[in-house]
């Protein structure tokens, strides 16, 4: 379609558009009252309760790491600790630095460059995040074990060979899905971007 | 006349604005509702910012505009905006089907273009000289003159390709 076709449909449009007006006084301020929970609110809610949960796993790691005696349990230990502290802590971070982009005062432009950034950060994360969730699978079995049950694990490997071929099918389908969404959503963004700048 | 009455006034004038943008950046009925929604909202909520140095319209198409590119894509969502989403469904129900059927039509064209050009066709289309345009955008004068140039180009190929 030509420019001056679209110009005329959209004129048409308008016109017809202006004499459709039916909001009322009521519906507009409700709009603006009642919070409406856009996209990001929503995922922000579901991440800061993924992000509680890990907190409170995280001190149960810490108040109880007196019970890893050994020198391999402790190393999980230590690394579920600082997995779940830092991977929520940056992603609420990243989400933060989406939501804080101003729409009255930003132009449209800084706009599209911050939020695609942002989110090409925190799509990032979640990838990284995806990986290290299997490991953090793989190495809170045991200091689960010891903590709760006071078994080492290590020293039982018939649980291994179940747990470990179950993992590695999971991860495999898993990390192809994962990473395919990301390269579909990155790539479109990376070309505004690089148009952009 | 109280700042809600205000505000209510600007909104009943610029809702075809609001309901062109939330049309042009979404695919389904139900994120076109939420994103006019939050348009609305995100007026209201940089209303006493808006002090006058820019246009009224100036300020609107970018929060408008600004708002329509925080949106991500469609996600299931919980039914937790029924009231509101039902009261703007209704107004969206009413539009005579020659006049969706146009709307469709020409975002069909537009919705080819990306996100940058979509806002700044839309801007040209609602007769904005290049100048407002190279405000609201942020992009340069020349920049926004090349950038439509390219834009009538790709509109012009894409309807030889079809």
């Amino acid at each position: 379609m030509e420019l001056q076709e679209l110009q005329t449909l959209w004129s048409q449009v308008s016109e017809q558009l202006e004499d459709q007006k039916k909001l009322t006084n009521d519906i507009i301020m409700k709009m603006t009252q009642e919070r409406y929970a856009n996209k990001f609110s929503k995922i922000s809610v579901y991440e800061t309760f993924g992000a509680i949960i890990c907190f409170m796993a995280a001190l149960y790691v810490l108040f109880n790491f007196g019970k890893l005696e050994i020198w391999y349990l402790q190393l999980c230990g230590l690394f579920t600790f600082l997995f779940l502290i830092i991977l929520p802590v940056l992603t609420l971070k990243s989400l933060r630095n989406i939501k804080q982009i101003n729409v009255a005062e930003s132009s449209f432009k800084d706009t599209i460059v911050l939020f695609q950034k942002a989110k090409n950060k925190l799509l990032l994360l979640q990838r990284v995040g995806i990986y290290l969730s299997f490991l953090l699978m793989l190495i809170i079995l045991p200091v689960a074990s010891k903590l709760l049950k006071n078994k080492d694990l290590f020293l039982e490997t018939g649980v291994w060979f179940i747990y470990l071929p179950i993992m590695g099918i999971f991860l495999f389908f898993f990390s192809r899905w994962g990473y395919g969404c990301y390269k579909s959503i990155t790539n479109s963004a990376e070309n505004i971007l690089n148009e952009l700048e | 006349m109280s700042k809600e009455e205000t505000f209510t006034q600007l909104i009943k004038e610029h809702q075809g604005l609001i309901y062109k943008v939330s049309a042009l950046y979404t695919e389904q009925q139900q994120d076109q509702n939420d994103l006019y929604q939050e348009i609305v909202y995100q007026l209201w909520k940089s209303y006493d910012s808006f002090r006058g140095d820019a246009k009224l319209s100036t300020w609107m198409y970018r929060v408008a505009l600004n708002t329509a590119i925080g949106q991500l894509k469609k996600k299931k969502r919980a039914p937790n905006t029924v009231s509101i989403d039902q009261s703007v469904v209704h107004i969206m129900d009413d539009m005579d089907t020659e006049l969706e059927e146009r709307i469709k039509v020409l975002n069909a064209q537009i919705k080819k273009l990306n996100i940058l050009d979509r806002g700044l066709i839309l801007l040209l289309l609602e007769g904005k000289k290049y100048e407002e345009i190279a405000e609201i955008t942020g992009l340069s004068h020349t920049n926004v003159a090349t950038r439509i140039s390219r834009i009538k180009q790709k509109l012009k190929s894409k309807m030889i390709k079809k």
